[in-house]
């Protein structure tokens, strides 16, 4: 090859996500990335833990969607953070459901997620666990080392703290342009941008 | 940490180290809450559970990394003429608080300050006022009620019958507050029923239980068990903590109607049924025997009393929430002696009181034992010590109203008998403006939806003010060797970047003014280096690149232009440009400066609608000062380095139609030509810079 790119920290792909040489995924098929996102070193996501049952339609021909975990635009994913399905016994069986998360995703260093569903804008600190099937609506900042419930619903607009998180505050109406990560986007990756002051 | 009631800035993870300063719970404040409820470790109900992470594992430093913050003074805690806060305020009054307006400066660490500093984030601005509104200073509206767990909207009838608790299956586990889920039980297989050969139809005969995924926490603990896994708030509405079935008010009707044929009700009777009703006697029954008893007297005296009146009208008449019965029954309770009522004189000794269960009375139960042996029990059973079987404070607080519950002095004390709590309503506000009545901020009424119909936020008219140290290789001193990191050395010069960035069209001129020593017990002087200047307009990143390719057609600038093309390219490329752009539009003086250090008079550096100066503090030495005023050892948070600042900022803004507009208020500022009119705007904020080391 002659046109060989110099060998960076991170894969940059066609779509502009950022994914480090050094993050772990596991199960790369059934893990969807909307583009633009940021996987940082030591990352894991267990794309591996796909559902074991096939969803009710698929049997009926379709094309069988085993996506077990989903990730929209944007999203930012810190080094040690860990994206795992969740799995509950379904109809005597044990199966695991599919991990959604929305656009402008932040997690935080050394989170584990095992949402059901996750929106978009939400901020996720540093050593967070979000327990299973919990689901989390637009807006929301979990800050450090909470510990959310599985089963947890976090409704819009809501700061989330504490072992078992509960909602101690409101995002303010000027908040929510915080939730941006563009610009975070463009200050990593093989060749970084300075951020904007 | 951040002391006060302020919140730390917040800006989402840029890097590692700033996303952990936003952990400290007790940092966090929001407005309408002062302390906000986060489990405490002596809490003995999560003492009990298993804690995957404690706080010392999360943080290494015993301190959280200071994070520099801006917080601007809502003007509404001012004096102003418009707000009439006190009554006594005379035109004297008004001209000597303006007099000490100007006086004196703006104490960040004065006790009122807590309450009309704001990040900007919770601002809002009203457009046509033209000031800053605080989450203090606005009217909020409700726009619609919804339950947190399940989304569903509540109509406001519904609040106003069912209180302001999600009716349907959402509840939050009384120990430890996490929600709790709906489980399919299944009873264990009776041994008879397991040797019969149809046992498989005998699995279905389970039942539902609420339990707790974080806690392990489950309704059998107090005894209660579903017919069906929907409506459990109709189920446990219905249920004692027990499993027992409350009466319905049709049932009790029917008991005391059965009682009233057995033996009359009197209190006389001492039989075996009788006894029975005490021990039943929740607040439900009390307040449903009482009320009957009162409402039977009262029919029975004005019955009497009144001549050729229908007694079943004046039944009707006499509900509680009649006016006349009201005052009849205050002045049973306020005695005929206070009220010179010719009415409770002329009745007097018409009514008796209570007498028996019947009636609804209910002998307080002061006895403590049962209570105190169950302490007993519990410490003998276990081991463990019998606090940890008491409900907390906050426990105790968050759960809801139970008219079931035995009344006064039966209330439970225990965490075996508390029960589970349905979600507490969420509402979606609409602001405000105090003075012009206009509405700031409308979120749409949708739950789901997170749009604003209309969002005015401070943030989109005032400039941004970011602050970092400035710290120039070769001309700033290096820092003392064992001082922590993000510390400011006391009695020596520091330099601060303080970079304004303008979110209007327009360019804006800023005047900025701060007192020479900082007020409070640790003076800094302060010097602002440049303290008039100009920010660009927040034009359009496209224009902006178009202007700039025609005018330098460089090939640095069109590689750029290309590289930003692509999808999504717009925004990123015009941000990329302001950056490459920085030296040039700064010119020579701030290439200059970069390697001078800064000059006095002079911008630091500039971009698109940024422009950066350079402010510089010569802390007081705390320790020293601390010895010599007398005033005790430093304080928390007095070691934190706020400075008070003035900023003015004036523009020339479009004359919108609507003010023209007649009915509306008359242009603010004047000097209208060609459609053009200054503004302006002066507030006070207080700059965040760091923490002054405690040597020297």
């Amino acid at each position: 090859m002659s046109r060989r790119p110099p060998r960076g920290e991170y894969i940059e792909t066609d779509t502009g996500n950022k994914v480090a040489r050094k993050a772990t995924l596991v199960g790369t098929q059934n893990i969807m990335l909307g583009g633009k996102t940021v996987i940082q070193p030591d990352v894991m996501i267990r794309g591996d833990l796909a559902r074991t049952i096939p969803p009710a339609q698929s049997a009926s021909g379709g094309p069988a969607n085993n996506t077990a975990v989903a990730i929209g635009r944007y999203c930012f994913l810190s080094r040690g953070c860990c994206l795992r399905p969740p799995g509950r016994m379904y109809k005597g069986v044990f199966t695991f459901m599919p991990l959604r998360l929305g656009d402008h995703v932040f997690v935080g260093p050394g989170t584990v997620v095992q949402a059901a569903q996750i929106g978009n804008h939400v901020h996720i600190g540093g050593k967070v666990v979000i327990g299973e099937f919990a689901i989390i609506k637009d807006y929301v900042k979990v800050l450090d080392g909470s510990v959310v419930p599985p089963n947890m619903v976090i409704p819009s607009f809501s700061i989330v703290a504490g072992q078992p998180a509960r909602i101690i505050g409101e995002i303010p109406e000027g908040g929510i342009e915080a939730f941006e990560l563009r610009d975070l986007y463009k200050t990593v990756g093989n060749n970084p941008q300075p951020t904007a002051p | 940490m951040f002391g006060n009631n302020r919140l730390p800035a917040f800006h989402p993870g840029l890097t590692q180290s700033r996303i952990r300063d936003t952990t400290t719970g007790s940092g966090l404040w929001f407005p309408g809450l002062r302390s906000p409820p986060l489990p405490s470790e002596s809490d003995p109900a999560n003492d009990q559970l298993p804690l995957p992470i404690t706080p010392e594992d999360l943080y290494d430093t015993p301190m959280a990394p200071f994070n520099p913050y801006t917080y601007i003074r809502c003007p509404c805690s001012e004096l102003n003429p418009y707000t009439k806060r006190t009554p006594d305020v005379t035109a004297q009054g008004l001209s000597r608080a303006a007099q000490d307006d100007d006086d004196h400066t703006f104490d960040p660490r004065a006790a009122r300050s807590n309450y009309s500093l704001y990040p900007l984030e919770y601002l809002s601005f009203c457009e046509d006022c033209h000031q800053i509104r605080c989450p203090r200073c606005v009217a909020e509206e409700i726009v619609c009620y919804y339950c947190p767990n399940c989304l569903f909207e509540v109509p406001s009838s519904n609040i106003r019958s069912e209180g302001s608790r999600c009716t349907r299956s959402c509840f939050q586990c009384p120990i430890c507050i996490g929600p709790l889920a709906v489980n399919h039980v299944e009873t264990p297989p009776d041994p008879n029923q397991l040797l019969s050969p149809d046992h498989a139809s005998s699995s279905h005969s389970g039942s539902y239980v609420l339990s707790c995924s974080y806690c392990n926490w489950s309704s059998t603990e107090i005894g209660i068990k579903f017919d069906k896994p929907n409506s459990i708030h109709m189920q446990l509405a219905k249920l004692r903590n027990g499993g027992e079935t409350r009466l319905t008010a049709k049932e009790r009707k029917e008991r005391r109607k059965e009682q009233a044929s057995q033996g009359g009700g009197g209190g006389s009777s001492t039989g075996q049924g009788e006894e029975d009703l005490d021990t039943l006697l929740d607040m439900e029954t009390q307040f449903a025997n009482l009320k009957s008893f009162y409402q039977n007297q009262l029919s029975d005296a004005n019955g009497t009393g009144k001549v050729g009146g229908d007694p079943s009208a004046a039944l009707g008449n006499l509900g509680f929430d009649a006016p006349a019965s009201l005052s009849r029954i205050m002045s049973l309770y306020t005695g005929s002696s206070s009220l010179h009522d010719k009415k409770s004189k002329s009745r007097p000794g018409t009514m008796r009181e209570a007498l028996a269960p019947s009636e609804g009375l209910q002998l307080a139960s002061l006895d403590e034992s049962s209570a105190i042996t169950a302490l007993q029990d519990f410490e003998s059973t276990t081991g463990l010590d019998a606090y940890s079987s008491t409900a907390s404070t906050t426990q105790l607080q968050s759960q809801a109203p139970y008219l079931g519950a035995s009344p006064l002095h039966g209330l439970t004390r225990f965490t075996s008998s508390l029960r589970p709590i349905p979600y507490l309503l969420r509402t979606k506000r609409s602001k405000r403006c105090p003075q012009c009545r206009h509405i700031i901020s409308k979120p749409e009424s949708k739950v789901t939806t997170t749009r604003f119909r209309i969002r005015l936020i401070a943030g989109n008219y005032i400039p941004t003010i970011t602050i970092k140290q400035l710290i120039i290789p070769g001309l700033t001193p290096p820092p003392m060797p064992n001082l922590p990191p993000d510390t400011i050395e006391p009695l020596k010069p520091a330099q601060f970047v303080l970079t304004f960035k303008n979110p209007i069209f327009e360019s804006v001129r800023v005047t900025l003014a701060t007192p020479a020593t900082t007020p409070g017990r640790f003076p800094a002087k302060v010097t602002i280096l440049c303290p008039q200047f100009e920010i660009d307009s927040n034009t359009d990143v496209w224009e902006e690149a178009l202007k700039d390719n025609n005018a330098t057609s460089s090939s640095s600038q069109a590689q750029n232009l290309s590289s930003s093309t692509g999808p999504e390219g717009s925004g990123p490329g015009g941000r990329k440009r302001a950056g490459t752009l920085r030296p040039g539009t700064a010119g020579g003086a701030s290439l200059a400066g970069e390697e001078l250090g800064p000059e006095v008079g002079k911008v630091w550096e500039r971009g698109r609608n940024w422009t950066s100066i350079v402010i510089e503090v010569i802390p007081a030495s705390l320790v020293q000062t601390a010895k010599r005023d007398g005033r005790g050892p430093i304080k928390e948070d007095e070691d934190v380095l706020e400075i008070p600042m003035f900023v003015r900022i004036e523009w020339e803004a479009e004359a919108p139609e609507d003010e023209i507009m007649p009915g509306l208020s008359s242009t603010k500022g004047g000097n209208k030509d060609g459609g053009k009119e200054k503004r302006e705007l002066a507030y006070w904020c207080v700059l965040g810079l760091g923490r002054v080391a405690r040597t020297l």
